[in-house]
């Protein structure tokens, strides 16, 4: 647990050290805030709801998320520093949950930062806060997926491009996928069946406040999931 | 302690390390040499558990690199080749990193951190970002993180690539120091730098140990060849090289060169004999030699083996 967080400490560093984190985090607020108040039109809706602003965020995710872990495995591959760390006496487990961590940690303080939204506009009228606690908390476990999702997508990119690349089709077919099923007639099984990868579709009774602990788990198993994957392609590399 | 048996790496199609066997004793420094893609990195790579090796295992102080990974991982500090670091991290949170990583506690971190920058000469970048140093600085910072945790064992690809002749000297002179307590294993293409620091040399090519011993005992075991440089005149070239085969004794020549019409400069490689049937050493024959065909002897100087010319022979000899 210690190492955990030794090296998620020093993914936290690096990340903070450089301009990207800085960059992405404004681009999550710019994106949102813009969206909801001229694109939207908030204001204008006149219903003391935050459910618009919520709905944004698995869309911002897209590019947002992938962004943020492009770079974990990567970065490390293409510059040779693996071979530092991978050397260094972390289990595979260790390693990628540190790099979980701090992403998620970036993601997190971006998430957090958009309070500024839900506290300005309180005064305005009868908002639940109970509902915007529970906005938050889906927010931060679907940003625990897409995280996930992300950082494996790095690990088998060699280059900071391509993770970008491919994080952003991943996640893009993930959000977007319940749309395939509200738009086109399906047989309800099969409809089912594909909203239930969609990481969106899961957001869905979060982004109106509503915490469904079978999304919460839903989130989790991705995120679990995808990491085991992740510790997998790590250890798989050692015997290639 | 260092026990490698039977170990063997594949990369895909490629064969790196083909069985190899051999065990450093502790306080040893021994020197990896061999040509590119002749398996030393891969060596090194299994001996940091960067990869498992395809057969055979190595065992570090008793663990077993594939059984015991991150015990052997806590028992070894390596430096890869080209030194790869975090560019975006600040030398000192670096080092702490490294040290933190390598489960040091607390109260001795700093304490080693502080030793290591020193040891290393890092004090003046301390607080610089790695992206912003010279290669020479990354090669120490690289040397500093594998030894933060004063591990027992030191594996060191090319330590002294990329630097200048006093960094050079310097490092060396680390190392040597370090090799007093720790077992060491470093590979280079300079094959001085084995002979000024290793106590132990593994030559390797395409991928299995073509010799191994001190520089004196490789030598030794090569024994029965012995190289003279000749500088002969006679009527003209073509006949001095006519006449080579009657030179009783003689395993090779090489570096024919004519000098002028009648003068040509060769190496001959004579074997040792013993003072065999008619007593005389490979220099003494030589001379008996030019003398029975009325050659001149312009220069003549003995070779001593060295590192180098064992090196050239057992490389390309496998080759043939």
């Amino acid at each position: 647990m210690n190492r955990i967080f030794v090296l998620a400490r020093k993914e936290l560093r690096s990340a903070y050290n450089s301009p990207t984190a800085y960059a992405v985090t404004l681009f999550f607020l710019l994106f949102v805030s813009i969206w909801l108040f001229y694109v939207q039109r908030f204001l204008a809706m006149d219903s003391a709801t935050l459910r618009p602003y919520f709905a944004l965020f698995p869309v911002a995710f897209i590019l947002v998320v992938p962004a943020l872990t492009m770079r974990s495995w990567a970065e490390e591959r293409k510059m040779g520093t693996a071979e530092i760390l991978l050397t260094m006496p972390f289990s595979e487990w260790e390693l990628v949950l540190g790099k979980f961590f701090a992403s998620w940690t970036v993601l997190a303080v971006a998430i957090a930062l958009t309070v500024f939204v839900p506290l300005t506009v309180a005064p305005l009228g009868d908002f639940d806060a109970g509902a915007i606690m529970g906005e938050y908390l889906g927010a931060l476990l679907m940003g625990a997926a897409a995280v996930a999702l992300g950082q494996f997508a790095s690990s088998l990119s060699k280059n900071q491009v391509s993770a970008f690349l491919a994080g952003v089709v991943v996640l893009l077919v993930a959000t977007l996928a319940n749309l395939v099923a509200s738009t086109l007639e399906l047989p309800l099984a099969l409809a089912d069946f594909i909203n239930y990868f969609s990481l969106s579709f899961h957001f869905e009774s979060f982004a109106k406040g509503v915490v469904d602990s079978r999304d919460a788990a839903y989130f989790l198993l991705v995120a679990f999931l995808f990491l085991f994957l992740n510790a997998r392609v790590i250890l798989f590399r050692k015997w290639s | 302690m260092i026990e490698v048996s039977g170990l063997s790496k594949r990369y895909g199609s490629v064969q790196a390390v083909r069985e190899v066997s051999f065990s450093v004793d502790t306080g040893q420094v021994v020197g990896l040499l061999g040509p590119n893609g002749a398996g030393k990195t891969t060596i090194m790579k299994i001996l940091t558990c960067f990869h498992f090796p395809s057969a055979g295992d190595a065992r570090i102080e008793g663990l077993s690199v594939s059984a015991d990974p991150v015990a052997v991982k806590r028992l070894v500090g390596y430096l890869p080749e080209n030194a790869p670091l975090y560019g975006d991290l600040i030398v000192d949170e670096y080092l702490t990193f490294a040290a933190e990583a390598r489960g040091m506690d607390k109260a001795n971190r700093a304490k080693r951190v502080a030793k290591v920058v020193g040891d290393c000469g890092l004090s003046g970048v301390r607080t610089k970002r790695i992206e912003q140093l010279s290669k020479g600085f990354r090669q120490r910072v690289g040397l500093a993180q594998a030894i933060v945790h004063d591990p027992s064992i030191l594996i060191l690809d090319e330590p002294t690539n990329g630097l200048d002749p006093n960094q050079i000297l310097e490092i060396r002179e680390l190392i040597r120091e370090l090799g007093k307590s720790k077992t060491i294993i470093l590979s280079t293409h300079i094959l001085q730098e084995v002979e000024a620091v290793c106590s132990r040399v593994l030559i390797l090519n395409e991928g299995r140990i073509a010799a191994q011993g001190t520089a004196a005992e490789i030598a030794a075991s090569m024994k029965g060849e012995d190289a003279w440089d000749l500088v002969l005149r006679g009527r003209n070239a073509d006949e001095i090289a006519a006449f080579l085969p009657s030179l009783r004794g003689m395993s090779s020549c090489s570096g024919i060169d004519v000098l002028s019409a009648g003068a040509l400069s060769l190496r001959v490689a004579m074997r040792d004999e013993g003072g065999g049937s008619d007593g005389l050493d490979g220099g003494e024959r030589i001379f008996e030699w030019a003398v029975a065909n009325r050659l001149k002897i312009l220069g003549m100087a003995r070779k001593r083996i060295s590192l180098e010319d064992i090196f050239v022979k057992l490389t390309e000899g496998e080759k043939k």
